[in-house]
């Protein structure tokens, strides 16, 4: 398998601040990979580098193949994110959204594809409510079908879940999970390490900006070790 | 009491200088007490064409206005706060998850805001027309009752936007069917009887009546509105939940000719859905705009040589850039970040937008050569009103980027863009003694587009800002 994502001493500070401290490691394409960390440990500014929304201060990375300091643009035609904090314009309705990322990215059948969405994540009922007027769960929905409506290759993902109820959580999960199975690749950044345990093939631990733990969630449950333990233990000794 | 009236103080600041910085913040009112000296010593000459009796008037309801635009952000603005800020989580909507009643936390908010504005804007303000009184061989006590008539007007706005919002929190309907009462009560009065509603709000009365009767009523008309809205206290606002049917494709028709389409469509839907819809053009647009035909019909009076509707197409331009401001009011570049969207492409299609609506000044323009008789001027008026809209928004641009609405409140930024805009304010001012010199103001438009060029650049290699 190739590496989807590599990133080679990726630092960025903002001003004294050093939020992401020389991270160094690759992502193979099919690998369902979770950032996991404490608040405020790096995990959302390494994804805004990853993809290019902010520049690093020092380092570099490439996402299937394409450096992204030079090609930030183009990296996120490739990719699908869905940020930390959920951020659909207000006076759009959710269906005119999904229209406008479509358009955006200059998709064909954007009716088709922006209605399945709504169907798959059950919000075709609000598809006429405007965005600011959606409950928080629905707008994860929302951010959720924008991210996966041009079927990227790849897919950064912060914290997808939280405010989505089981049922939808439950198919969520399976989607990703099939996602990667079918080739594609996905970072998925959290703190709810329950969820990182149950669908991450491989995970990294990112402390104050620096990465302090990275392996396969194999390799952890054949030394019966639970993440959670594991967490703790190497958050509280760094 | 105190403790929650300082954290409320405190927090004020902090989201004011947050957006600022703390310096440029501080600096904010030392600016408005030199514009003041500034303007204090320009007195004599404004005297001439404007009595100082009807100047006191100006300001006495400017800061009527600057009241109410206080009290309504303070109560409606929680959605702005929360685009700007995440979910704002400020201390007046804190009673549900604080040991605190609702009315102790109103009372603290309405005393926050008193001392905050008076510190911040109206002390400055008479200040720095105190400093010039001794040029003028003015007495000082002018300046004590100019600080009087400031204050009880804008205390007036205050408590007015505060009884509109509790009537509105209580009915929509209510509020619509009261205004409509004022406005045809305010109608009779002035076409029908004798009495006139302007004199009953004006402070000035009282200063130039200092009787136990006009103190009495100045109060009351202040403290009255504020009583009833703490007696009628309701905190939960009327939220519906807004359906449209998709109007993007629609509208993304219509404007197939620019590159753009579709983010225009997204501009003119959040300007059309977006509270207030045409009454934000009417408050950011026309309101000023009349107001700058009536302070040019009378500063015409001074300098017979120069044309009114030749000098009114030059400010027509600079106004004109508001718009830009509200185009980029309702998003944040974080909505974009996430997508394959740079951020002069952004800033393109506001530009595209601002194109397009354009046409409501053009046809103001249109309208008001027919109306003075002065369609043999029309040509360079418009050359003038295009080249200094295209500038205006030119340097907006460069200065602000998508961020007009915060970073032209910076200090710094804002004597920036003063600079860069007056001098050739003055030289089209000085050029249309002879109307069709202005037809040179065509070369603003190269000028214009380098500039929006060199924006563009400059907001792709740096950071975009989050507020």
């Amino acid at each position: 398998m190739k590496n989807a994502i590599e990133m080679k001493n990726l630092t960025k500070n903002f001003g004294e601040l050093r939020a992401v401290n020389n991270l160094s490691f690759s992502i193979k394409e099919g690998e369902l990979f979770g950032l996991l960390g404490p608040n405020g440990s790096g995990k959302t500014t390494t994804v805004k580098l990853l993809t290019g929304q902010i520049k690093p201060t020092k380092g570099n990375a490439t996402i299937l193949g394409m450096n992204v300091l030079k090609n930030p643009i183009k990296v996120r035609e490739l990719v699908g994110i869905i940020p930390e904090q959920e951020t659909p314009p207000s006076f759009l309705t959710s269906e005119e959204y999904l229209h406008f990322v479509g358009k955006i990215r200059n998709l064909d059948k954007i009716e088709e594809k922006s209605n399945s969405w709504l169907e798959f994540l059950e919000f075709e009922d609000q598809k006429n409510v405007l965005c600011k007027d959606l409950s928080r769960g629905t707008r994860q929905k929302l951010m959720f079908a924008q991210a996966f409506l041009h079927e990227p290759k790849i897919a950064f993902i912060d914290e997808p879940l939280i405010n989505l109820d089981p049922i939808i959580q439950r198919k969520v999960k399976d989607y990703l999970q099939e996602f990667v199975k079918n080739g594609g690749t996905i970072f998925f950044s959290t703190h709810v390490l329950e969820i990182a345990e149950e669908i991450c093939t491989r995970i990294g631990i990112i402390d104050k900006g620096t990465l302090i733990y990275e392996g396969s969630i194999k390799d952890l449950k054949k030394k019966r070790q639970h993440l959670e333990d594991l967490f703790l233990k190497l958050v509280r000794e760094a | 009491m105190l403790e929650i009236l300082r954290n409320m103080i405190k927090e004020e600041w902090r989201i004011h200088s947050s957006l600022f910085g703390s310096f440029m913040f501080a600096l904010f009112p030392v600016l408005l007490a030199v514009i003041a000296f500034v303007g204090a010593l320009s007195l004599p000459f404004v005297e001439i064409a404007i009595p100082i009796n009807q100047m006191l008037s100006i300001f006495q309801y400017l800061f009527i206005l600057f009241g109410l635009s206080i009290g309504s952000f303070g109560l409606f603005g929680r959605e702005i706060m929360n685009r700007r800020f995440g979910h704002a989580s400020l201390l007046a909507y804190s009673s549900r998850s604080l040991p605190v009643s609702e009315k102790k936390i109103f009372v603290n908010f309405i005393v926050k805001d008193i001392i905050y504005y008076f510190i911040l804007w109206i002390a400055p303000f008479v200040l720095g027309f105190a400093i010039a009184s001794p040029f003028l061989s003015i007495s000082f006590i002018y300046s004590l009752s100019f600080l009087l008539i400031l204050t009880l007007s804008f205390l007036m706005g205050l408590s007015v936007a505060f009884f509109l919002s509790t009537v509105y929190v209580h009915s929509i309907k209510l509020l619509i069917g009261f205004l409509g009462l004022l406005t045809i009560a305010s109608f009779i009065s002035v076409y029908y009887s004798n009495v006139n509603i302007s004199n009953l709000l004006s402070v000035l009365s009282f200063y130039y009546l200092p009787s136990f009767n006009q103190v009495a009523l100045s109060f009351f008309i202040i403290i009255a509105p504020i009583a009833f809205s703490l007696f009628f206290l309701k905190v939960d606002y009327p939220q519906k939940t807004r359906i449209f049917k998709n109007s993007l494709d629609k509208f993304s028709g219509w404007f197939k000719f620019s590159k753009y389409s579709i983010f225009v469509s997204k501009d003119f839907l959040d300007f059309n859905r977006s509270e207030g819809g045409l009454g934000k053009i009417i408050f950011s647009f026309f309101l000023p705009l009349s107001f700058v035909w009536l302070l040019i019909s009378v500063f015409m009076r001074l300098m017979p040589l120069l044309n009114p509707f030749v000098i009114f197409s030059i400010f027509l331009g600079i106004l004109s850039s508001s718009f830009y401001n509200w185009f980029t009011e309702f998003d944040l570049f974080t909505s974009y970040a996430f997508l394959p969207v740079k951020i002069s492409t952004v800033m393109k299609s506001k530009v595209n937008s601002y194109i397009i609506i354009n046409l409501i000044p053009l046809f103001v323009l249109i309208l008001a050569s027919l109306w003075t008789n002065q369609i043999e001027n029309f040509m360079p008026s418009l050359f003038v009103f295009l080249s200094v809209s295209a500038y205006t928004l030119s340097i907006t641009t460069y200065l602000a980027g998508l961020n007009p609405n915060i970073l032209l409140y910076n200090a710094k930024i804002f004597l920036e863009y003063l600079l860069l805009i007056s001098p050739i304010l003055l030289i089209l001012i000085f050029l249309s003694v002879v109307p069709y010199y202005l037809i040179l103001s065509i070369v603003l438009i190269p000028i214009s587009y380098q500039i929006l060029k060199k924006s563009y650049e400059k907001w792709d290699s740096i950071e975009q800002p989050y507020f």
